[in-house]
């Protein structure tokens, strides 16, 4: 070790506190740079290993024409496998509970050559035993089925008891949608069970196969050969098709990948940024407090470069201490977080690897950030001028009232600290610069993570509070008349009951768009929709409502018309208007409008219910249950919680980055207070002197402080705010709608949180204010 | 080494504001010559020694050290010059705080020598600091402080030695040991001592006395029989 590096070493522990908090800045977002990074290219490989290993079909083609449409796909060359099976929708009944399952044919005794399952517990299903099936994971999680356990589905002769003989988890179900419009739900209403083909046929009532599944060579994409297929599969009357980025769980994960993805590199920027920031501001204040020592190096014959060198070495070490724990520790906490993420989903193959580059990577990153913050002001320090650093620091800046105080001359009768405080901010405009960058990037950081915290909680209330009005909902084993529902309030706890009829619909434009058509009574009570502007409409008479991300893919607008087709049957539909939705893009429609356009009076497929007040929920659902004809009951609140279940890692995720945000926000604020105070030690000392109180000295000096603090917070709350809007649209699709939402008090909260934060991180300097030796100070002779 | 100046000139700044720190100053220093550079307080004799330690330039004039004209010299050779030329004492004596005595002065024999600790201390000890090797500048009183910095200044035997006030801040009684100390080794080493002061009593120790006012030299005398440094008083 040369002298010069002893000196580095001892600077670092003189000012341990400040670059301890440079330390933690830059090991927070290399962990986290690692962590998501490394979660996101697990969780990547899992699901790409998944869909290969077990065959994920490439393209999925639902109702019309399947037959046909098979075997024009099995002659294209592309084409691996093509696969004819049954899939429907039907009631199924357990654990005291009915619900609205899906019954999926597969192969008796091989698995399917596309969308095969992975058993986890029992067998997979054998020609012999025709009342045997396998329960997918979720449901076998849920209802705790194991092998020769049993449930009861709703075939056309009746109810019918069937054996567990498996447990299944399939790549297209690892996250359990029942479809596009309907990507949460609850395993108390949704659940899904693999059976012979044969059975499979018998229980959804068809008499041939009503979906084809499609894998190309190897699985791997083919978007010409897709665009084919999928053209074909509408001109055969397709109701649903889908490319396998579309196939609903599919969609959701990618999302959620997607997500990942935007978070791994986004927020860990962000979080180097800030680090940057402070590193820069550091080694910056550093530099002009040593520019005597460099002086002296200099003169002695030390060359500029190794006076830079020597300054790089403030941001390399710190760099080097931060990033290095900071990567292991986020490679280590990626494993935790895809075990725990693929074990919560259900993911048939998980991959959790050990990647290097992700290591390398984050080091990198880390250095990267400090040598790029330091490597201005070791410039700076490499140019200085001998001669004159050894004259003695430059003049601070001439001494004169401060501009606010010239604007407004009453300032100028202010008691003395403040008036030195309004001086001292206009005096040093580097410090002032920094203090209110520290704010702003502090807030930054902790507005981005809230306000995703905000928006979910927002957007959760809008679609179950303020949009969805039932308390819960009724399907029924089959189309049923408006009286059988409205003969529903009947039932004691039932205080309302309003007829809904679902239907698969094709929506076409200037391009085509699957959904669901949702229609509801004239004037519903159970449904409340609100317009692109925010503000709430009447369900129309005179059209359809449709979500809003399909004005863009139809390419129409209000009073224009498109084509609506239900199981192949075409009309012309009006556009009444768009909607705001949080979850999904739906069309909506009153039974009045599209009894008109029909032509013929609507049964219903489900009922949408309201309790009587002090309503026990079990007890209504008992004796709904009871109800011939009733498929499935789902209470609004359950599902609620299954949704908020569901957004617990997001919640978690949230909560680790405003964690790690509220720490970051401290470290950037400590380092810019504790320097704050630091370089004035010489002021402080001629204060003491003249025999100014060691309170008087901290009021000035907070003062100061908090006044730059108060200056960046509306500009920190700005920028905050546009780079969560930001963060936010990464998310944006036609699944979900996140317009960014930030309650007022959260606004509040952050910036009182960044002044306290201020306040706090003022009190290491000010006790060292208090413990100043002045004599000491004036005595010291040497740089 | 000798040092001469020809009709050497430093302005700072430019136009109505420009200040001639020196205004033609000429001068032949012999090698091995004890030179006391006196004059008030913003006379130049500051930036005389900057200029001849190699670090600040010259704005018109010649300026040499033995062979070498330190005017037009590229940042890199001025920088070799000062790492094998020159020794500096500051008034201040500008220790770096953070480093021991030793390390303050290994600081410099790293840059030149190999093995820098061993002449670091055999120096230190030369100026009788041997029992303060590991201590903090802010350890050591003003004038064992100026001390550490004459044995940094002297560890890598410069042929030029230029000491800017080294006694401003010292009492009388150690500004005449560090005097004394710089006449020795002067003597000993036959180094070009230059050495800055207001103090005109400490012109009596020197060969040559060297009178500067407002940047130029007003008086340049030779001492036939200098005094001792511990005779001197003020
Ligand atoms: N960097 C500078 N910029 C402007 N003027 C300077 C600078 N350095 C020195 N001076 C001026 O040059 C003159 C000589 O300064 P200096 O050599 O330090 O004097 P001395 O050491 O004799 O007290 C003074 O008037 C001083 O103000
Ligand atoms: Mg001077």
């Amino acid at each position: 070790m040369t002298p010069l590096h002893h000196k580095l070493l001892r600077d670092i522990r003189a000012q341990r506190a400040q670059f301890i908090a440079v330390i933690v800045t830059i090991f927070l977002g290399v962990t986290l740079f690692a962590a998501s990074y490394d979660s996101y290219q697990n969780l990547a490989a899992s699901y790409e290993s998944t869909f290969t290993e077990f065959r994920f079909a490439n393209v999925t083609m639902s109702g019309g024409d399947v037959a046909g449409f098979a075997d024009v796909a099995r002659q294209e060359p592309g084409v691996d496998s093509v696969e004819l099976r049954t899939v429907g929708d039907v009631p199924l009944q357990m654990g005291g509970l009915k619900l609205l399952g899906r019954v999926v044919g597969m192969p008796p005794d091989a698995q399917p050559s596309v969308n095969q399952v992975r058993i986890a517990d029992g067998s997979y299903l054998a020609a012999s035993d025709t009342d045997t099936a396998l329960a997918e994971e979720h449901m076998a999680d849920h209802f705790k089925l194991a092998p020769g356990s049993t449930f009861e589905v709703l075939g056309p002769t009746g109810w019918q008891t069937m054996a567990v003989g498996g447990v299944a988890s399939s790549p297209e179900y690892i996250w359990p949608a029942r479809n596009r419009q309907e990507l949460l739900t609850s395993p108390d209403n949704f659940a899904v069970v693999f059976v012979p083909e044969r059975l499979a046929q018998v229980i959804v009532g068809t008499d041939g196969p009503n979906e084809a599944i499609v894998y190309y060579i190897d699985g791997v994409e083919d978007e010409a050969l897709t665009d084919l297929l999928l053209a074909e599969a509408a001109s055969r009357g397709a109701t649903v098709s889908f490319a396998r980025d579309d196939q609903p769980s599919n969609a959701a994960l990618s999302e959620d990948l997607k997500g990942f993805e935007e978070l791994a590199l986004f927020f860990p920027m962000l979080f180097l940024a800030a680090a940057g920031m402070a590193t820069y501001v550091m080694i910056g204040r550093l530099v002009h407090a040593q520019r005597p020592q460099i002086g002296v190096l200099l003169a002695n014959g030390f060359t500029r470069r190794q006076v830079l060198s020597h300054y790089l070495g403030y941001g390399v070490i710190p760099g080097l201490i931060g990033a290095i724990p900071g990567a292991v520790a986020g490679v280590v906490l990626a494993r935790v977080i895809t075990g725990f993420y693929t074990e919560m989903l259900s993911v048939p193959s998980t991959l959790i690897r050990f990647y290097p580059a992700t290591l390398l990577a984050g080091v990198a990153f880390g250095l990267v950030a400090s040598i790029l913050a330091a490597i201005g002001p070791a410039l700076l320090a490499s140019r200085i001028a001998p001669a004159e650093a050894m004259r003695g620091s430059a003049p601070a800046g001439r001494g004169r009232p401060s501009i606010v105080e010239r604007i407004v001359p009453s300032l100028r009768r202010l008691p003395v600290p403040w008036r030195m405080a309004l001086r001292g901010i206009e005096r040093n405009p580097r410090r002032t610069l920094f203090t209110v960058l520290g704010v702003v990037l502090s807030l930054t950081l902790v507005l981005v993570s809230w306000g995703m915290l905000d928006t979910i909680v927002n957007l959760m209330d809008k679609q179950f509070v303020q949009i969805q009005q039932e308390d819960a909902t009724v399907y029924f084993a089959g189309p049923v008349g408006t009286d059988d529902v409205l003969a529903l309030q009947e039932v004691p706890g039932i205080a309302a009951a309003e007829s809904v009829l679902q239907t698969p619909v094709v929506l076409v434009g200037d391009d085509r768009y699957e959904s669901i058509l949702t229609t509801f009574d004239s004037g519903t009570a159970m449904h409340r929709f609100f317009g692109d502007d925010g503000r709430e409409r009447p369900l129309p008479d005179d059209g359809l409502l449709l979500g809003g991300a399909m004005k863009g893919i139809l390419g129409v607008s209000a009073g224009d018309s498109v084509q609506l087709s239900v199981s192949g049957y075409a009309t012309e539909a009006r556009v009444a208007g768009f909607i705001d939705e949080p979850l999904g893009t739906a069309a909506y429609a009153s039974r009045t409008y599209v009894e008109t356009v029909v032509g013929a009076t609507l049964p219903a497929t489900s009922a949408l219910i309201r309790y009587d007040e002090g309503a026990v929920v079990d007890e209504v659902r008992a004796g709904l249950v009871e109800m011939d004809g009733v498929a499935a009951f789902e209470d609004a609140n359950a599902l609620y919680d299954t949704a908020q279940k569901y957004m617990i890692f997001f919640y978690l995720f949230v909560g680790v980055m405003l964690l790690f945000g509220g720490a970051m926000a401290f470290a950037l604020i400590f380092s810019a207070m504790s320097v704050n105070i630091a370089e004035r030690t010489r002021e402080v000392a001629t204060l003491l002197a003249v025999g100014t109180e060691r309170h008087q000295i901290s009021r000035m000096i907070t003062a100061e402080n908090m006044m730059v603090a108060l200056f960046g917070i509306p500009l920190g709350l700005g920028f905050g705010y546009l780079a969560a809007k930001q963060a936010m649209a990464s998310f944006e699709s036609d699944l979900f709608a996140f317009d960014l939402y930030i309650r007022p008090s959260t606004l509040v909260v952050s910036a009182l949180a960044i002044l306290v934060v201020a306040l706090l991180s003022q009190w290491p300097g000010l006790r060292a204010i208090g413990h100043l030796d002045i004599a000491k100070i004036v005595k010291e002779r040497s740089l | 080494m000798a040092v001469s100046l020809n009709s050497v000139w430093k302005t700072y700044g430019e136009g109505a504001t420009a200040v001639h720190a020196l205004a033609g100053v000429d001068a032949e220093i012999p090698s091995g010559e004890f030179t006391v550079i006196l004059g008030p307080s913003g006379s130049g004799k500051t930036t005389m020694l900057n200029l001849i330690g190699g670090i600040d330039d010259v704005t018109s004039g010649d300026l040499f050290v033995e062979d070498l004209n330190l005017t037009g010299l590229t940042s890199d050779e001025r920088t070799a010059y000062r790492r094998s030329t020159v020794g500096f004492v500051f008034q201040f004596f500008n220790l770096i705080p953070t480093l021991t005595a030793l390390e303050n002065v290994e600081l410099v024999t790293s840059l030149t020598m190999g093995n820098g600790a061993e002449r670091a201390a055999a120096v230190l000890e030369h100026v009788g600091l041997a029992e303060r090797l590991d201590h903090f500048p802010a350890m050591l009183s003003g004038g064992e402080q100026q001390r550490v910095a004459i044995a940094r200044a002297l560890a890598k035997s410069p042929p030029v030695l230029l000491c800017d006030e080294p006694t401003g801040e010292l009492d009388f009684e150690t500004g005449r040991l560090i005097l004394d100390l710089l006449r020795r080794v002067n003597r000993e080493e036959n180094q070009t001592v230059l050495l800055v002061t207001h103090n005109a009593a400490i012109g009596d120790m020197a060969d040559r006395v060297l009178r500067l006012r407002s940047g130029s030299i007003v008086e340049d005398r030779h001492n036939a029989n200098p005094i001792e440094a511990g005779e001197l008083t003020w």
